[in-house]
């Protein structure tokens, strides 16, 4: 698995974030993280299936197989009550964290 | 669920073929579905596909780590799963418990009373063979006895100096080698007066025992050459302790023994108490005048010492018993007279110090071991017994859907729980053993500072077999259970056709059989043992012992120094001790019987040295007779007149053994006998008294080896060591009465072994009667295990014929001939086994024929009665069982299934 633990933690996020909204399968995840993006984060794609599976590990997601539109057998992976509050608490921490950055780097070194 | 499934369900933790499906098939999805997604913006199948594969990454790692992560969770999973399992299946096992006390209580007691009873024994054995030889490599050490072989019986007598000088001098293959003389000094400065353990050493002492002083040194070689040149003493850390609390100036210091100061030069280190394990003081042969006079040290013929030595490197003990043959054939060449027939015998220490105990101990631990078969069977027993029931319960469970791995883990905790019960019981049964054998541990079994422990080891290996059968026998419904058609499991009921069952039966039988087979052989052998104790305690010992007290007491050199001076004291004890209240006669001698410390000599009927007789002697005042209530059968006994040291022939007494093997056709009254040849008095046989048994209960008196008693007038033939008895109505109140006697006399004479003659009687059979109670425990715990066996048996075979007697009874057939068709399976059984147990015994009894007296190892009377107990104990097993099925009304029985 790559990326640094800053890396992977956010690629969690992204997954949380996005299927806070509805469930929905691995391609449809990858998919909007992409184009949310717009390819800035352009990710290992396939990085994305060790994430869900380690978040369905702990008990942030919950799956269930099911049928696509189109009538494939799909994994559906649906945000947890444990996983909406892990969101949140981490959505926290990364405004912070990225507020007083953005604070260091905006002020400072003149 | 096929058997192979069975068996891969019991396999943990592996990825199943679905869950590498599923990820396969997730992956896949996204594959395509990217791929369609490039195919839109234009371009070729192929080519979206390859760039959907390009941007995903590499497949084969991430579907590894995928599939890797699956299997971690499951492990996981598996853990949590095991130890809530675990959890269940102990509350589970618990609950199966309560709901059939019966088999549990039975159960857990048949495990707890094998471990307990082997455990216990075991410990003793341990510590008696294995922890009482405190000296170092002790496999090299033996003992060195001369014998004499006189018509083919052999007699072991100690060695003399000089013959232990040229024993040392001559033999390569023992070195080193030392002479003990074993004594006990009275050391009698100023505080109390007190008896220690005394062994007089030869030079190389030490270094055979390779015993180390903590303080000071061992004897000098100079110490051991001219005879009271150098006062010397060396004690033990014990004594030490005792008599110095620990004192560092006590090196250097004096220690007064037999009224002489000695200077003492070392103190041994913690633990070493010389050859008698229990030795207080040592000092160098050169100072023997402290016990005897120094002629003894060139005495050829005074043979006392215990010869110790250690091989040498290499040496087996038969080539030294070779070179020890070949000197003494030599010193038989050099000293006609003094080594005739004698030759030398080499024992190593191990087998001096047990003997006939050692050996039993080993039969003992072969008891213990048949025990523990014997409830191995009841335990296999008992679990097949229940698994019956159980092989629905399981199939019911299997066919709910349960995993075969947890009815497994299921049935192996209930088998782990019923072991760890019965261990945690065994355990407290086999401390409290234990605190109650030992000290029923005859004396010389262990020595004195060796307590036994439990034996952890024997603990351990008990309980792992019990448990291992436990296992093994309680897997039975759970591999029953996988075997196909549950369905029909279920619909069998009771019927007991099919043919696991039919299995189990029969191996039940086979347990049971054993079980008494091997309760027999046990029970045999109690009965000989006990048998042979018996007769050993009905051993006419030709004197009242009940009666008599005795006190014994050493008169030293430095106070008494002439005959007159001994005599005097020992006319003065005796009167005023016939004096005390209570007391009916009282007389002083030289030893009592089963005292030790008699004296040996030749006798010579002529004045012909060929003919002369070995015999034991003892001079005793004419009370004695009277006092041990030894009663006359010809001629007179002893009394005042004899008293005269004249020039006229001194009176003796013989016993009748004697008789019959000096004057067998001869009236012996007046007869006389020499000393030795050509010696002025002679000896005159003015009495006859009964046979006395003075040494031992087993020995013929007739056998050459068993010299026979003479008895010298004391006033005549006065002894240092002095034996006073009395015959009183309270043979154990007495002691303190007589202590004072001598303390008024003597304030500075110590006295000891002051008890009744029926406590050195007993210490006689103490180890017989051990032997035949540990075995009668053995047996006892035996039979009752397989009476359980018995029943357990029975009542399943009764439960699997249910339907087949209510049959019966439907048809007609009385209650009675139920009762007796049951009874007659279990006596079949029984008798089966007795006869196998029969054969078994008549074999391993040969194991026991050096402790048996006057019983033969085939002694039918035995075998009869120990069989005819465990038939009548048996049937009684058989008894429930029969009036259960008598009972038991044929509709219900038709009825339940």
């Amino acid at each position: 698995m790559g990326g640094s633990n800053l890396f992977t933690g956010t690629l969690d996020l992204l997954i949380l974030r996005t299927l806070k909204a509805a469930p929905l399968h691995g391609y449809a995840i990858g998919k909007s993280i992409r184009e949310g993006s717009e390819g800035v984060l352009a990710v290992e794609e396939g990085a994305l299936y060790p994430a869900l599976h380690r978040l369905e590990g702990r008990g942030l997601l919950d799956a269930e197989w099911g049928k696509t539109g189109t009538g494939r057998r799909a994994k559906f992976y649906r945000v947890t009550p444990a996983g909406a509050e892990h969101l949140a608490a981490e959505a926290d921490r990364w405004a912070r964290y990225s507020g007083a950055v953005a604070a260091i780097l905006g002020s400072g070194a003149e | 669920m096929s058997k192979k499934e069975f068996l891969r369900s019991l396999r943990p933790g592996q990825v199943r073929a679905d869950a590498t499906e599923d990820i396969k098939q997730e992956i896949e999805l996204y594959l395509e579905l990217r791929a369609a997604e490039f195919e839109r913006e234009g371009m070729e199948p192929a080519e979206a596909r390859r760039q959907a594969e390009r941007r995903f990454g590499d497949k084969t790692r991430i579907e590894a780590d995928l599939r890797r992560q699956a299997r971690r969770r499951r492990a996981r999973k598996g853990t949590t799963m095991t130890m809530d399992g675990l959890k269940q299946d102990l509350a589970f096992a618990l609950r199966t418990f309560r709901r059939s006390p019966g088999f549990s209580l039975v159960a857990v007691l048949t495990l707890a009373l094998a471990l307990g009873g082997n455990t216990a024994i075991f410990s003793v054995v341990d510590a008696a063979l294995l922890q009482a030889m405190p000296f170092e490599d002790h496999e090299e050490l033996v003992f060195l006895n001369g014998y004499h072989l006189t018509n083919g019986e052999i007699a072991i007598r100690g060695a003399s100096f000089p013959e232990f000088r040229d024993w040392n001098e001559q033999s390569e293959l023992v070195s080193p080698m030392a002479a003990v003389g074993n004594y006990s000094l009275a050391v009698t400065d100023g505080s109390q007066a007190e008896r220690v353990a005394t062994e007089v050493v030869t030079a190389e002492y030490f270094e055979v025992l390779r015993g180390q002083p903590s303080r000071g040194r061992t004897f000098l070689p100079e110490e051991h050459l001219e005879p009271d040149a150098y006062p010397v003493v060396i004690i033990s850390h014990a004594f030490w302790e005792r008599r110095f609390a620990l004192d560092p100036e006590a090196v250097g210091s004096d220690l007064v023994l037999n009224d002489r100061p000695l200077t003492i030069v070392g103190v041994m280190a913690e633990g070493f108490g010389g050859t008698a394990l229990n030795t207080d003081v040592w000092i160098p042969e050169a100072m023997i005048s402290l016990v005897s006079g120094v002629g003894v040290l060139d005495a050829r013929g005074s043979r006392f010492l215990s010869v110790i030595g250690r091989l040498a490197d290499g040496v087996e003990i038969a080539g030294a018993q070779a070179e020890l043959h070949v000197i003494a054939t030599d010193l038989q060449a050099a000293f006609p007279e003094v080594h005739e027939d004698r030759y030398s015998q080499i024992q190593p220490f191990r087998d001096s110090y047990l003997g006939v105990t050692g050996r039993l101990l080993w039969v003992l631990m072969g008891a213990g071991i048949v025990l523990l078969l014997i409830a191995a069977a009841n335990v296999a027993n008992l679990l097949l017994v229940r698994s019956h029931g159980r092989t629905r319960e399981i199939a019911l469970r299997r066919a709910l859907g349960a995993e075969g791995r947890r009815v497994v883990s299921q049935l192996l905790t209930e088998s782990i729980v019923l072991a760890g019960l019965g261990g945690a019981l065994g355990l407290g049964l086999a401390w409290l053993g234990l605190r109650f054998l030992t000290p029923m541990i005859p004396q010389g079994v262990l020595p004195g500072y060796v307590a036994p422990q439990l034996s952890t080891g024997a603990f351990v290996f008990s309980i792992v077999v019990l448990t291992l059968v436990g296992v093994v026998t309680g897997m039975v419904p759970a591999v029953a259970s996988a075997r196909p058609g549950i369905a029909a499991t279920l619909r069998e009921g009771a019927r007991s056709a099919v043919g696991g069952n039919i299995r189990r039966l029969r191996a039940q039988h086979v347990f049971v059989v054993a079980q008494v087979a091997l309760a027999l052989i046990l029970m045999v052998g109690a009965g000989l043992l006990t048998r042979s104790f018996r007769a050993e305690l009905a051993v006419d010992t030709g004197s009242e012992i009940e009666q008599v007290a005795a006190m014994r007491m050493q008169l030293p050199n430095s106070r008494y120094d002439s005959e007159e001076a001994i005599t005097n004291f020992a006319a003065e004890l005796e009167r005023r001790v016939a004096e005390l209240p209570g007391v009916r006669s009282a007389s002083i001698s030289s030893d009592l019987p089963f005292r030790g410390g008699s004296s040996g000599a030749y006798v010579f009927r002529r004045d012909a040295p060929e003919d002369r007789i070995r015999f034991h002697r003892h001079s005793v005042t004419p009370g004695y007779f009277e006092t041990l209530g030894v009663e006359l059968l010809e001629g007179r006994l002893l009394d005042d007149t004899d008293a005269a040291v004249g020039d006229g022939a001194r009176a003796v007494v013989i016993t009748a053994a004697m008789v019959r093997r000096v004057f067998p056709d001869e009236n012996p009254i007046g007869q006389t006998m020499y000393l030795r040849p050509g010696a002025q008095t002679p000896l005159e046989i003015v009495g006859v008294i009964e046979d006395l048994r003075y040494r031992d209960l087993r020995t013929s008196l007739m056998a050459e080896g068993n010299s026979p008693d003479v008895f010298f007038s004391y006033w005549q033939l006065p002894t240092r060591t002095i034996e006073v008895a009395v015959s009183a109505q309270s043979p154990t109140a007495i002691g303190t009465s007589l202590r004072q006697v001598v303390a008024d006399l003597d304030p500075d004479l110590p006295v000891f072994e002051v008890q009744s003659l029926m406590t050195s009687y007993e210490a006689q059979t103490a180890t017989p009667r051990f032997a035949a109670f540990l075995m009668g425990l053995f047996s006892s715990l035996a039979a009752v295990l397989a009476c359980v066996g018995i029943y357990g048996v029975l009542a399943f075979a009764v439960g699997q014929r249910s339907r087949e007697i209510a049959i019966r009874r439907a048809i007609g057939a009385s209650a009675s001939s139920i009762a007796r068709s049951v009874v007659g399976d279990g006596m079949k059984l029984t008798v089966i086994g007795l006869f196998l147990g029969g054969i078994g015994a008549a074999a391993s009894a040969r194991v026991l024929e050096s402790f048996l007296f006057s019983v033969e190892t085939t002694d039918p009377a035995t075998f009869v009665l120990v069989g005819g107990g465990m038939l009548v104990v048996a049937l009684a097993a058989t008894v429930v069982p029969a009036t259960r099925a008598m009972r038991r009304h044929p509709a219900e029985a038709l009825s339940a299934d």
